[in-house]
């Protein structure tokens, strides 16, 4: 008997876990049917009360990580400062920017049930929402406000698609920026590298004084920071014009030299880099190398500035100094831009353009930037806003040079799709011991043929 | 005439009654059912539709996602490394669970035993994202514990863990095997404890047999219900496995621990594809159904005979 019955029993438990197993495979793509009964009550909700007595905006963000709050909450500030009648509804989805938002989000939209606005990057990720008709086209606003010549060329066309501006940016993040142990370099007498050579030199030298001392803390656990530092490889060999007919598709990448001296070249970095740990960092860990004083430099976006004065107590221009990498041949700035648009279908359209305006104010933006990490959208904003001296400069210098911007491995030229394959790519190459430059050249050629880069970039155009 | 009415009265209350019952059983059934198979149809919908971005589009693409995740390197590196779970995460905790269970048995103190039981059934009751985070910890190639140990005794280690693409499958297997284990004692050990089994290990001993020909001879024959019933439910888990390879490598490096769970994640919202994403689900699903019906089939026979 009691054979018996734990048979049947093994039998119930063994059906009750393949059905779980089942139920999370099919959770995501089905999750967007479930809120459909939603629908209806909104709609009565709406059509009940005709005139709501009270002005709402639902927000959708993901800045909920320390450094990030804080500036939501200065973005928040200028609102209520600007329009004290509205009334805020706040939907944080914690996960810097990556696939929690998005879950979400998409659930939302296939519901039919949108947020008003929400946090998107420029570029392809701008693109997706674009092309399943998610957000408006703000030709009015821009051509009302007069935004687009407040903010550099590069940054409109980032948030362009076909023609219409769909989002307005209230930063720019910029990816290739070299952070450096300020005081190692003084007692060195090491000026910061501006090309490949002046890199493979220092970290000769910082190698020679400092054995235990790794020269390039690389943390490539988010799949993209060890792509960081390719670009500024294929920035400098193939210079800019190169850089974006090769994320557009338009190179033959098969029998392409530039990116297979490209890839030599990043093989040849891995003895002067944290091999054994790379891929167990993120990007903040490998930072944090730094400021712990293993490692001479990494490689990271401005939002590194506030990791390392957080993080390791660590003040710009005294302990770490940071640079644009390569300056050769040309000074470029890859960069990405935090955005808001309006949803299509959402309820509250008439708050979304006041929430608009706000975003492309100095009073949202200067608050909101000094505290999150990246530079102004504007370029009339005074650049010593910044209490660093390094985002002093690099404002100073977009203001100067807007042409000089290139979009990132963020907001990027690269369909989303492609996007993906391309980091994992890269990453499985900087992680073998033996880092095969054929066959992720072969990689690279046929991702470019799957997901049809060619058409799906063609939108970006650069300069 | 009192009796007629008495017995209609009590006829309709049965009828209520069973009503009633039919309702309680029926109802919660049908919800289960239709929100369970019918996502599991909406998902199948979904595979053969043509999702690529964030709004649906629901244009009927056949098989294609199917022939798209073929002929992807990535989705066969997953098979490859859910195969590995499958056999590693299985047998090591069954046979390991069998020789601890055992010589939990043979503890001479039984006031010890309850406690050692109850202290290496907690790992089961912890969240795989603690467990994960807790094991990056030991395996960090500079900071970790192990390597610190090892470092500490004047072993310079050659182990970086999670971070060698060629090993990092097996270090994740392994925390698997660690969480798993005393939940697959405690099941092993409950099916020692039938009275016709404990007998016959009565009997052995009086005649004599030494304890490894007891556990080979008598236990190991007469307990294949309970090892079934542990191997089904390590292999489903097994099979599903996505919080350690999230939480710990997220895939890397490059996708050397990537598995099916972890490349739906990111093939329907990261890449977008949400088509080929459920179509991901569709094949766990699949291959779940074929590593359990076999056993059903056995149990059930079993339960005829």
């Amino acid at each position: 008997v009691f054979k018996r019955s734990s048979t049947v029993l093994g039998v119930l438990t063994a059906l009750g876990m393949i059905l779980s197993a089942c139920g999370t495979p099919a959770a995501p793509a089905v999750a967007p049917a479930e809120p459909q009964t939603v629908i209806q009550t909104k709609i009565v909700l709406v059509t009940a009360i005709p005139q709501p007595a009270e002005k709402k905006l639902e927000i959708f963000h993901w800045w909920t990580a320390p450094g990030e709050r804080e500036a939501a909450d200065a973005m928040f500030a200028a609102l209520k400062a600007a329009y004290p009648d509205i009334t805020l509804v706040e939907n944080p989805v914690p996960g810097g920017g990556g696939t929690e938002h998005r879950v979400v989000l998409k659930a939302r939209i296939t519901a039919g049930i949108p947020p008003d606005t929400f946090q998107t990057l420029g570029g392809a990720e701008l693109k997706d929402y674009v092309d399943s008709g998610v957000l408006q086209p703000l030709d009015d606003f821009y051509a009302t406000t007069g935004y687009g010549s407040k903010i550099p060329k590069p940054l409109l066309s980032a948030v362009t698609i076909d023609g219409h501006p769909y989002s307005v940016p209230l930063n720019m993040h910029l990816e290739n920026i070299l952070y450096y142990n300020q005081k190692l370099f003084d007692s060195l007498n090491l000026a910061a590298p501006a090309g490949y050579d002046d890199l493979i030199a220092a970290c000769k030298a910082i190698k020679a004084a400092k054995p235990d001392m790794t020269c390039l803390a690389v943390g490539s656990k988010d799949n993209w920071s060890d792509v960081f530092v390719l670009d500024t490889i294929m920035m400098e060999l193939g210079g800019p014009a190169y850089y974006v007919k090769f994320f557009k598709g338009e190179v033959d990448v098969a029998n392409d030299p530039i990116f297979k001296q490209s890839l030599e070249k990043f093989a040849a970095l891995q003895q002067y880099s944290n091999m054994r740990d790379h891929s167990s960092l993120t990007w903040d860990q490998a930072v944090g190398a730094v400021g712990a004083g293993q490692a001479a430099m990494t490689m990271m976006g401005t939002w590194a500035i506030g990791a390392f004065v957080k993080g390791s107590n660590w003040q710009p221009g005294v302990d770490f100094g940071a640079v644009n990498y390569p300056t050769k041949p040309e000074r470029i700035l890859l960069f990405h831009p935090d955005t808001y648009g309006c949803t299509v279908g959402a309820p509250d359209p008439a708050e979304c353009q006041e929430w608009l305006n706000v975003v492309a104010s100095p009073e949202l933006q200067i608050p909101t930037d000094v505290t999150q990490g990246g530079l102004f959208a504007r370029t009339d904003i005074d650049p010593k806003e910044f209490p660093d001296p390094i985002r002093q400069e690099m404002q100073d210098y977009v203001s100067k040079n807007p042409d000089k911007l290139i979009m990132d491995q963020h907001g990027t030229i690269l369909p989303n799709p492609a996007q993906v394959e391309y980091r994992v790519i890269i990453s499985t190459f900087f992680a073998s011991a033996k880092p095969n430059v054929a066959d992720a050249i072969q990689a690279t050629a046929d991702m470019m043929t799957t997901y049809n880069v060619k058409a799906g970039a063609a939108w970006y155009k650069w300069p | 005439v009192i009796g007629i009415k008495a017995l209609r009265r009590q006829k309709t209350k049965r009828l209520r009654d069973s009503v009633l019952e039919f309702l309680v059983f029926t109802l919660p059934l049908v919800v289960f059912l239709v929100i369970l198979y019918g996502t599991l149809a909406w998902n199948f919908y979904v595979s053969t539709a043509n999702w690529v971005s964030t709004a649906p589009d629901y244009t009927f693409t056949g098989l294609k996602w199917y022939q798209y995740l073929f002929h992807q390197n990535r989705f066969w590196v997953d098979v490859q490394n859910n195969l590995k779970w499958l056999i590693l995460g299985v047998l090591p905790t069954v046979v390991a669970a069998i020789f601890l269970a055992y010589l939990l048995e043979l503890a001479p103190f039984p006031g010890i035993e309850s406690y050692v039981r109850t202290l290496i059934l907690y790992p089961v009751a912890m969240s795989f994202v603690v467990t994960g985070t807790i094991w990056s910890w030991l395996y960090q190639p500079e900071k970790g514990v192990f390597n610190t140990i090892l470092a500490s005794l004047g072993v310079q280690s050659p182990f970086t863990y999670t971070n060698d693409p060629a090993t990092a499958t097996y270090w994740l297997v392994l925390i698997f095997v660690w969480q798993y284990l005393g939940f697959a004692v405690i099941i092993i050990q409950s099916s020692f404890r039938t009275a016709e089994l404990q007998e016959m290990v009565e009997a052995a001993n009086v005649e004599g047999a030494s304890k490894p020909r007891i556990l080979f001879s008598v236990i190991i024959p007469n307990i294949r219900s309970g090892i079934l019933v542990l191997v089904s439910l390590l292999l489903i888990n097994s099979l599903k496995v996505f919080d350690i390879v999230w939480i710990v490598t997220r895939g890397g490096p490059g996708i050397a621990t990537d598995v099916l769970a972890t490349n739906m994640i990111v093939t329907a919202y990261d890449q977008r594809l949400a088509s080929a994403g459920a179509a991901i689900g569709v094949i766990i699903f699949l291959i779940a159904f074929i590593l359990v019906i076999p056993y059903t089939i056995y149990a059930l026979r079993r339960w005829f005979d």
